[in-house]
Order: C-alpha cells, then sequence, then structure tokens
C-alpha cells in the first residue's frame, strides 16, 4: 500500500522489511535513473532511492519538513543529472518550476535529456559561484533554494545564493560534505563550523546526519529570516 | 504551465544549455577518450591473453612458461612456431580442439594491432594540440597526465609539485593519512630519464620534468611558439 508520507508530495509504503519513499510520476512510464515504478488506483510513482539522494536520505532519518511544497520554484545547485533534481520536479508538480544548475558539461549533457521529458525543469550550465551571470536566466525570487555541490566553500556558495535569490520566509537546504571543506578535519567539526557561518544569516531549522546513507554528510534546513 | 514566464525560461535555458555544451568539446577530452580507450583495450588484451594461456597450457605448458611476453606468445602461436617438445606434459590435443585456441590467438593479435593503430592516433593529436608537452614528455606520458587533470586547462592551472604527483593520488593519500612514505612521482615514472636514471637521482629528476612540463603545458594552451626541443635538451644535458 502506498501512502502519504509526513512530508509534502512524498509517499511511502513498505517494501519486505524497508520503508522506501516515492513521488508521483510526472512524466508517465518514464524512470530516470533505473528507479522502480509502482501504480496504484491510476497513480503512477517513482521509488525514491535513499542511497542516491541525499534528500530522500534525510527524510529517511527522520527530517520533519523539507520546506517544498507543491508549485513551489526551486534553485537547485549542483543537480548533477539530475537525480534529486527529477524528485524535486515532482513534488513542485506542473505548476511550479526547477532551474537545476551545474557547472559540468559531462553530467549537464545527461540533464539536458530529463529536462526535455520534463516541462518544469530546466537545465543551467553555469558556476553556483557567479550568481551574476545566471541572474537573468531564472525566476527574480524563489521559494527554495537546494545546494549539493561538494564543494569547499560551499557554505559561501550556499549563502551568496541565498541572498540574491531567496525570497523572505523562503527555505533553503544545504547538503554538506563534510571532506570536500576538508580532507582531514574531523566531520563534526566542520558542521560546527558551518553551522556557525549560516546561522549568522539564516535560521537552521533542522541539521540531520546522512549515515548510513552517505557517510559524513549532513543535510541543513533553513529558512531565510 | 500556468505560467508564461516559466515556458520562456524553460526554452531558452534549454536552448543555451546544449550550445554550450556542444561549444565544451575540445581537443584535449578528445585525447583523454583515447587515452582511456588504450588502457581499456591494455586490461582487454590481458584478461584474453590470460585465458589464452589457461587453455593452450593443456596443450603446450612449456612454450606457455618458456615465452613470457604475450605478443610474442601470440605471434609465435599464429606463425606455427611453438613446437613442442618430446617429454611435453601436454596432452595432444585434436586439429578441433586447437581451432578455437589459435582463433583466440588470431583475436588478440587482432586487439594489439588496433591498440597501436590507437596510439598513432594519439600520437598525432598530442603533436598537434600539445606540441610542447609532448616533446617533453611524450605522447602517452601528456595523455595520461591529462586525464588525470581532466583537461588541459586543469593541468596549466596545477602547480607544478602537483603534476610531479599526478597518478600517485592513493599513495600521497596514504602519506597523508598514515605518514607511509611520500610519493616521488606518479605517471612520469614510465619517462625514459627516469627509467635510465639511478633511484637516488628520481626525485630531482622528477621535479625538474614536472616543472618543463608545466612551462611547455601553458606554452600548448597559450599556443605559443615551439620551444619543446629546447626543454628537453636542457633536461638531457642534466640528467641524460
Ligand atoms: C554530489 S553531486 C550532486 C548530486 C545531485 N545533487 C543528486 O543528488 O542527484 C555534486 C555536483 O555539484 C556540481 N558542482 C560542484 N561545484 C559546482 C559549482 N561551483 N557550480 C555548479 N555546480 C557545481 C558538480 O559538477 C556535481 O555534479
Amino acid at each position: 500500500m502506498i501512502k502519504k508520507s509526513k512530508i509534502f508530495e512524498v509517499y511511502e509504503t513498505q517494501l519486505g522489511r524497508r520503508n522506501i519513499l516515492l513521488t508521483k510520476n510526472l512524466v508517465k512510464g518514464v524512470s530516470v535513473y533505473g528507479e522502480r515504478l509502482f501504480n496504484q488506483d491510476g497513480e503512477e510513482y517513482r521509488e525514491w532511492v535513499s542511497n542516491k539522494s541525499k534528500l530522500a536520505a534525510a527524510i529517511l532519518k527522520g527530517c520533519p519538513n523539507t520546506g517544498i511544497r507543491k508549485d513551489d520554484v526551486v534553485l537547485y545547485l549542483g543537480a548533477a543529472s539530475g537525480t534529486t533534481a527529477s524528485h524535486v520536479s515532482d513534488i513542485v508538480g506542473e505548476n511550479g518550476f526547477v532551474f537545476a544548475l551545474d557547472f559540468a558539461p559531462r553530467v549537464v549533457r545527461d540533464l539536458v535529456f530529463v529536462c526535455e521529458k520534463r516541462k518544469n525543469m530546466a537545465p543551467l550550465l553555469e558556476d553556483a559561484n557567479n550568481p551574476e551571470s545566471y541572474k537573468d536566466k531564472i525566476s527574480k525570487e524563489v521559494d527554495i533554494v537546494y545546494q549539493d555541490v561538494a564543494q569547499k566553500n560551499q557554505a559561501q556558495i550556499f549563502l551568496k545564493n541565498c541572498d540574491m535569490f531567496l525570497k523572505k520566509e523562503g527555505y533553503a537546504l544545504l547538503a554538506l560534505k563534510a571532506r570536500s571543506v576538508d580532507v582531514s578535519a574531523k566531520p563534526s567539526v566542520i558542521f560546527k563550523k558551518v553551522r556557525e557561518e549560516i546561522s549568522k544569516k539564516l535560521i537552521i531549522i533542522d541539521e540531520r546526519k546522512l549515515e548510513p546513507f552517505e557517510m559524513d554528510h549532513c543535510m541543513f534546513v533553513c529558512k531565510k529570516k | 504551465m500556468a505560467d508564461k514566464k516559466f515556458i520562456d525560461f524553460y526554452k531558452k535555458n534549454l536552448e543555451e544549455t546544449k550550445r554550450k555544451i556542444k561549444a565544451s568539446v575540445t581537443d584535449d577530452l578528445l585525447i583523454v577518450q583515447i587515452i582511456n580507450n588504450i588502457d581499456d583495450l591494455n586490461k582487454i588484451i590481458n584478461i584474453l591473453a590470460k585465458d589464452l594461456r589457461e587453455w593452450y597450457s593443456y596443450y603446450n605448458p612449456e612454450f606457455s612458461k618458456e615465452i613470457q611476453d604475450h605478443a610474442r606468445f601470440v605471434e609465435l602461436i599464429l606463425s606455427g612456431k611453438d613446437k613442442k617438445i618430446k617429454q611435453s606434459m601436454g596432452a595432444e590435443l585434436s586439429k578441433e580442439d586447437l581451432k578455437p585456441i589459435f582463433n583466440l590467438a588470431k583475436k588478440i593479435k587482432d586487439v594489439f594491432e588496433f591498440r597501436d593503430e590507437q596510439e598513432i592516433c594519439l600520437e598525432k593529436m598530442m603533436k598537434k594540440v600539445m606540441p610542447n608537452a609532448t616533446a617533453v614528455a611524450g605522447s602517452v606520458i601528456g595523455a595520461r597526465l591529462l586525464q588525470h587533470a581532466g583537461s588541459l586547462k586543469r593541468l596549466i592551472m596545477l602547480p607544478s609539485s602537483t603534476v610531479q604527483l599526478l597518478g600517485a593520488e592513493k599513495a600521497l593519500f596514504r602519506h597523508i593519512k598514515s605518514g607511509s612514505k611520500c610519493p616521488k612521482y606518479g605517471v612520469l615514472h614510465e619517462h625514459p630519464l627516469i627509467m635510465k636514471a639511478n633511484r637516488k637521482d628520481h626525485g630531482k629528476i622528477a621535479r625538474a620534468l614536472a616543472d618543463k612540463i608545466s612551462i611547455a603545458a601553458r606554452v600548448d594552451y597559450f599556443k605559443g611558439k615551439f620551444i619543446g626541443d629546447e626543454l628537453i635538451k636542457g633536461l638531457e644535458e642534466r640528467f641524460g
């Protein structure tokens, strides 16, 4: 039985002994990254594979609210080939929109194929360090900033983009990989540093370690003051 | 879609992104693909040659043992110069049993030849795209450096101390984590100047080589004039 989860537009079901997440498939019959499709009562759902998506991992780890809702406009930084972004596109639905940005041509090539099927998601080959270069290519204000870029200065990139594009009281999610900030420092030390840095500008409403899905990763859910 | 604005964003971004992806394809990326392919062909050759030796050794184990080099082993089988000794422990196999073994040897030879052709293409590309770095490092080592850096632009942005260690990432990481010995070089270990030298000079030569390769690659990136022969001559005079 597929039923609503506690998170907006996210569903869950028991598969064997595991609880899996799903989203309603915006593009019927199409699997984006090999995930399984399920049908129930004339609706199609895509499995949201938790060890391929940090957002799914955060939800399974008990994150009470991602802030992402139907009809939202999302700026997604570090979309890669669109695994997580495609589920975000399912969540916001056909009246929402996802600006999916990544600076690596190789992965954006695959992202283009995903976007061609999803009319609520556009690819941008841009560097998240330079919001100036894409400010005219996306909405003036977005409801959500989601970032997963695995860069040394990811907190700084995050704040810069939230400052420029996130609406007041909008949500901002940061998937933080400790090792890309500093290979040798202890993850807990890095999490603390980043927490201090982003809480100067944003209100952190949830912080969740992603083990065992991802080692030394943490998801921050924040809100703009 | 509810909002007309999004349709515009969608179309423009999709179009522009496709255009940028097209423009992002450069010669150095093609070189990386050739060297990746050569690496895979070498792996395939090794896998098939091992199969061949296992199989063939039921028939003529002494010969397989004697000829260690895969290319020569295959060549001799194909030209019928794989004579069995009198007291061989190999079984007498029928013509029919030997046929698939022989066919495998033929295919391995094809892969060897194909790899050599790809290496010729690589050398041509390297001389065209990175004439200076090729003069100093050679086409295969030069291409391997590109492979590890990811692109020519990334390669020229690396300090030469990093270029010296490209291809030794694992050993370097072990060194940082657990204090094992710091590696002296990565892909540069196959360079003739290092192969010929005494062990104690390896570090010094690798450093000088990496310096010159960095200079050469920068000249290549900015399409400067050819100074590769001067660079390698300087090195040969010091260490040759
Ligand atoms: C861990 S992957 C993202 C995976 C993706 N979020 C998912 O869950 O499906 C990180 C991505 O960030 C991209 N990236 C890193 N730095 C970036 C930057 N400065 N601007 C844009 N993208 C960047 C990389 O190219 C890579 O594709």
